[in-house]
């Protein structure tokens, strides 16, 4: 340490060693320089202390939130989606898929007189189709309509709030 | 009202997608944000913009806090570079004649004046007007020091430099603030004879 201010600042700041912190608190009591520098740079942390902070308007607090709200809105589809909603599509898929390939294997009919590879002789898959019967079909096309007319609803009216903007 | 909670449970809160407590959160820092904004910009709507700026950076950043320093901590050191960044965009010309004149606080005075506590506002006013004329690193580490809660090692690890440096540079900024100060009031007495 340099100076007498260094050492004192130090001293008051609690950043220097026990050793140091001893020899600082002597000087101060035996040398009448050092004791009044440290008064005088007391006064002077007390008045760097007792600094008033500004205070931004009253509406920062609902500007910041609002700010963050419209973003929200704003944010793309793609990155607002849930990710669990996507992991359940998948769940969905992968059970999907491997239910039908486990009842296409077990309706192989696997015995064939010859030992080289054939393609299985019969493939008994009739009655799925009965799943696809009319109201089904009719269902599922109903469904897609649902939910293409929400999304456009959906684009059209974030078109709309940009607009705005 | 503001919350009682921590600052790592309206966290837990905020990021739970209760956003009132990230209100809360917004409440109990703004105003010091908002000073150390005020240290770079100096006109008060700059200065809103920075803070406002930092709050949303921090929103949206609020997953990735490590919770290994403090959230002040954190915070800060988001205020420090968009203040930075400001100011590059904003290519404030740090030459003067006696080279940091330039950082003249306009709007920061007093807001208001009792005449029963005429002494300690004169003198928060002739502090604040010293702070104003420093230059905006000296500001932020004597603002940070004072009023943030803030360590050395802490201030440190906001301006990315080493605990040491900051110990210097706080002591070099004190010394400026004070010379600032002693000028000021000086010139106020010379006037007033």
């Amino acid at each position: 340490m340099n100076s007498i201010e260094e050492k004192l600042w130090s001293y008051i700041d609690g950043s220097c060693t026990a050793e140091e912190q001893q020899a600082i608190a002597m000087l101060i009591a035996q040398d009448e320089a050092y004791m009044r520098k440290y008064h005088e740079l007391l006064k002077l942390n007390e008045e760097f202390t007792s600094m008033e902070l500004d205070e931004p308007s009253m509406a920062f607090t609902y500007n910041v939130l609002e700010t963050i709200r419209t973003q929200h809105a704003q944010q793309p589809l793609k990155a607002a989606i849930n990710k669990r909603i996507i992991l359940g599509i998948a769940i969905f898929f992968i059970v999907t898929i491997a239910s039908l390939v486990m009842f296409a294997l077990s309706s192989v009919n696997w015995h064939t007189a010859d030992t080289s590879i054939k393609i299985p002789k019969q493939l008994d898959i009739t009655h799925v189709t009965s799943f696809f019967t009319g109201p089904v079909i009719r269902g599922f096309l109903f469904f897609d309509v649902v939910m293409g007319l929400f999304l456009l609803d959906t684009y059209l009216r974030r078109k709309s709030v940009l607009k705005h903007e | 009202m503001q919350s009682k909670l921590s600052d790592i449970e309206l966290i837990e809160q905020t990021l739970g997608g209760n956003q009132s407590a990230y209100a809360d959160l917004v409440k109990r820092h703004q105003r010091f944000v908002f000073t150390l904004a005020m240290r770079f910009a100096k006109g008060r709507e700059d200065a809103e913009e920075i803070a406002q700026d930092c709050f949303i950076k921090a929103y949206r950043s609020l997953a990735s806090f490590q919770r290994q320093s403090k959230f002040s901590t954190w915070l800060y050191s988001i205020v420090y570079t968009t203040a930075m960044t400001f100011l590059r965009k904003k290519r404030v010309d740090t030459t003067s004649i006696d080279g940091e004149d330039v950082f003249i606080q306009i709007e920061n005075k007093p807001s208001a004046y009792d005449e029963n506590n005429v002494e300690s506002k004169s003198r928060s006013y002739y502090l604040n007007q010293a702070i104003g004329q420093l230059l905006p690193d000296d500001a932020t580490i004597i603002t940070m020091f004072y009023k943030g809660e803030q360590s050395l090692e802490e201030i440190a690890q906001v301006l990315g430099i080493e605990a040491n440096t900051v110990k210097v540079k706080l002591f070099r900024a004190r010394q400026r603030l004070k010379e600032k100060l002693e000028r000021n009031l000086k010139h106020e007495v010379k006037e007033l004879i």
